[in-house]
């Protein structure tokens, strides 16, 4: 607890970037053990139209973070966050599955700035935004948020 | 010949009107008209009872933001502009309970905004 405490009074709260271990340490953990549902299928089947359906569930507050296409384009303080806002497009977001990707959306990750979304979208509309994050367009393609263009 | 032809073709005048009238007589299936009304986190009413083959006009109202309902098992979806009505024509072809959500993101309880219809034979 001392340590803690003196670890602390260095660090203080700052966001800063996290360590090579921490990140591998903190992927291996989401992976296999924290993020559940690894076998949850995804009922939607992926066509332009659940494409579309998803990019519209995904533009109403992902987008602030994520960018509109998913790789965080035009969002400025994405490599500022601790840890880092990932490109949805990254291995380290790919590499989940379906039903994993449901669940980080229903319930957030800690620790890390991802908030839970369940109730505020429904089921319907994030296994779309699930469909959506496996086909992102090109990064920079859609522009940015217009909340950053003021 | 010429009383023939002209006999045969007042027939053909006449049985054409007769089948024209009956036809004229057969009642045309109206469209049963559903009223929802749709407010931040409901829709009211929040349960339908439909029957299969019954074509539906459903009004969507709403008494705040936009909104909309999406049923994908009976091919709706209606949206509906601020405070506005708008409506949606569809006719359900399978038996069944289907959930709908609203389709349009209206606030932090979006997402539980749901409205059933029961389909029956």
């Amino acid at each position: 607890m001392v340590l803690l405490l003196a670890a602390l009074s260095f660090c203080g709260c700052k966001a800063k970037a996290p360590t090579t271990a921490e990140t591998r340490l903190m992927w291996g953990m989401k992976h296999k053990v924290l993020i559940g549902n690894k076998k949850l299928r995804n009922p939607l089947q992926a066509s332009s139209l659940t494409i579309a359906e998803g990019k519209e569930a995904f533009s109403h507050y992902c987008i602030a973070c994520h960018g509109l296409d998913g790789q965080n384009t035009g969002v400025p303080f994405a490599d500022r966050m601790a840890p880092p806002v990932p490109s949805l497009a990254s291995d380290e977001v790919q590499q989940y599955t379906d039903g994993q990707l449901k669940a980080v959306i229903d319930d957030g990750v800690w620790p890390s700035g991802m908030p839970a979304s369940k109730g505020i979208l429904s089921d319907d509309e994030i296994w779309s935004i699930v469909v959506f994050l496996r086909h992102l367009p090109k990064p920079g393609s859609l522009g940015e948020p217009e909340m950053y263009s003021h | 010949m010429k009383i023939r032809h002209a006999v045969t073709i007042v027939f053909a005048v006449v049985c054409a009107c007769g089948l024209g009238s009956q036809l004229s007589g057969i009642p045309s299936v109206d469209p049963r008209r559903v009223e929802i009304t749709a407010k931040r986190f409901s829709f009211d009413p929040g349960v339908v009872t439909l029957k299969k083959g019954e074509p539906v006009v459903l009004v969507l109202k709403s008494n705040d933001v936009p909104h909309g309902i999406r049923v994908r098992e009976l091919g709706l979806d209606v949206k509906v502009s601020k405070g506005g009505s708008a409506e949606a024509r569809f006719t359900p072809n399978q038996v069944g309970d289907f959930v709908g959500h609203c389709s349009v993101f209206c606030g932090a309880g979006h997402g539980s905004m749901s409205i059933a219809f029961h389909v029956v034979n």
